[in-house]
């Protein structure tokens, strides 16, 4: 491999490969010396904080044809949306609004405009923590990575539930996270909603991030539940035995009273010096029962 | 190395093509340089201010392909073939001040001056793509710009009264045609 002066810390050699293939071979090659990189946003800020130090390589994946915009599967309505997405795209995107239109809410709260439009979903999910993750929870998303043999798929709440203590995916080109966007029984009304609390509406990170979708029928009871709750250090996940709970339940006082309890009690959020876990709890708790009130009445 | 990653070879220093204000332009920089520091050290033009350097502050606000982004986060290797529009650009394109830095004048949408040239880029980008906003959409464009010393009255006045001078320009001239 070429090597000039550039190939050192705060000049590194950038790459640009063509392909999946191509970059994967180049991350097998460098090892711990090449990273991939997309808008870089989230990087720069690893870069100044300390947090990671600059590599000496920087592998650009923006070249790469498969990991750009949303794909529709018009068979079955799944939406796949290439690693290389920017959060702008999917802010406005008509179709992304009209199938996850939590998704097109939770592009809108992060950040600003100007680093949406170089940060991409895939950084965003592969940060761990992001605010698109609780919104891509609700829609069963399942991630399609390049490893070199046949390829990978698995649920995003598989990766999560072992992605910071087990981090071999970085081994790992992600090119994609596919949706399904639910189905509408008849006689029933869907109810969405997607929060950010924080001290700040952007650039803080969240106390509680809120994804919910439910379902209302004719005799005013809950279906097809979905719950996903994160904010701050804690990693985003579904609340399933609160969705379990919830289904088939009347939306009204009682349900609410217990849903309140329940999350007090499931929910375990990550606490910090400046927002404990007591808080992110009860904010999280008033978020949802709020959102079911508002639903039943 | 495996023969699909020798066929990729890395971005050189001198080959980044781009245009900047309408000029073509060839960067002979470090691929991974921020476009801030390329704009300021390399080409003089200290239009875009450095200050946060995390993409937090949007001082350092420039154009790529009409959409704002942070130069302070973007990276020269970003910007191969693309056209950047800094302050100085937008000033030149309209032969000598834009109605957006006349409005910012004359509603005294600055203080310091120090965030200005970021919020300008900010709103014409929005005003470029959406030339009447509502409120939400106005506050959005500007959510990464800061400014602190205005209170973001006098920004807001000066948006709106951009917004009615490029209607009433578009006014006349469609009489004209």
């Amino acid at each position: 491999m070429a090597a000039n002066a550039q190939g050192v810390a705060e000049a590194p050699f950038v790459w640009h490969p063509a392909t999946a293939e191509e970059a994967w071979q180049l991350k097998a090659t460098l090892g711990a010396e090449g990273v991939f990189t997309a808008g870089g946003t989230l990087l720069r800020t690893q870069w100044e904080s300390g947090l990671a130090a600059m590599p000496n390589h920087l592998i650009d994946i923006g070249a790469i044809q498969e990991l750009h915009g949303p794909r529709t599967d018009s068979e079955i309505g799944t939406v796949c949306f290439g690693a290389m997405t920017t959060l702008s795209e999917i802010r406005t995107s008509p179709l992304v609004n009209a199938s996850f239109p939590l998704l097109t809410e939770a592009a809108r709260s992060i950040a600003a405009p100007s680093i949406r439009n170089l940060a991409t979903i895939g950084g965003n999910v592969l940060s761990i923590v992001g605010d698109s993750i609780p919104a891509l929870l609700v829609y069963d998303p399942v991630l399609h990575w390049h490893d070199g043999s046949s390829g990978l798929e698995e649920s995003l709440s598989e990766w999560l539930s072992t992605a910071a203590v087990h981090p071999v995916w970085k081994e790992r080109l992600l090119l994609s996270v596919a949706l399904t966007p639910p189905t509408l029984n008849s006689n029933t009304k869907r109810f969405v909603a997607y929060h950010k609390v924080g001290r700040r509406d952007a650039f803080t990170p969240s106390v509680v991030t809120a994804a919910f979708s439910i379902q209302l029928d004719s005799d005013n009871r809950l279906g097809d539940v979905r719950l996903a709750l994160g904010g701050g250090q804690t990693i985003p996940h579904r609340l399933e035995t609160v969705e379990q709970f919830l289904t088939g339940k009347p939306a009204d006082k009682k349900t609410i009273t217990e849903v309140y309890s329940m999350i007090l009690e499931h929910y375990e959020p990550k606490g910090d010096a400046f927002v404990p876990v007591s808080y992110r709890k009860k904010a999280a708790a008033n978020l949802i029962a709020s959102e079911l009130w508002k639903a039943a009445k | 190395m495996k023969d699909s990653a020798k066929s990729v070879t890395p971005l050189a220093a001198s080959s980044i093509p781009c245009t900047i204000n309408g000029h073509e332009a060839s960067l002979n920089v470090p691929p991974a340089k921020r476009l801030l520091h390329v704009l300021r050290d390399d080409l003089a033009m200290t239009g875009a201010k450095r200050s946060c350097e995390i993409g937090r502050c949007g001082a350092c606000m420039v154009m790529v392909d009409g959409v704002p982004v942070n130069s302070c986060l973007t990276m020269a290797y970003q910007c191969s073939g693309k056209s950047i529009t800094t302050i100085e650009g937008v000033s030149a394109q309209a032969g000598g001040i834009d109605p957006i830095q006349r409005a910012f004048l004359e509603e005294g949408g600055f203080q310091c001056g120090y965030c200005t040239p970021g919020m300008i880029i900010s709103v014409k980008a929005l005003l470029d793509h959406n030339p009447d906003p509502t409120s939400l959409e106005i506050e959005e464009a500007l959510s990464g710009n800061i400014c602190r010393c205005t209170g973001y009255g006098g920004i807001k006045r000066a948006v709106q009264k951009a917004i009615e001078w490029r209607k009433e320009a578009y006014e006349s001239e469609s009489i004209r045609d």
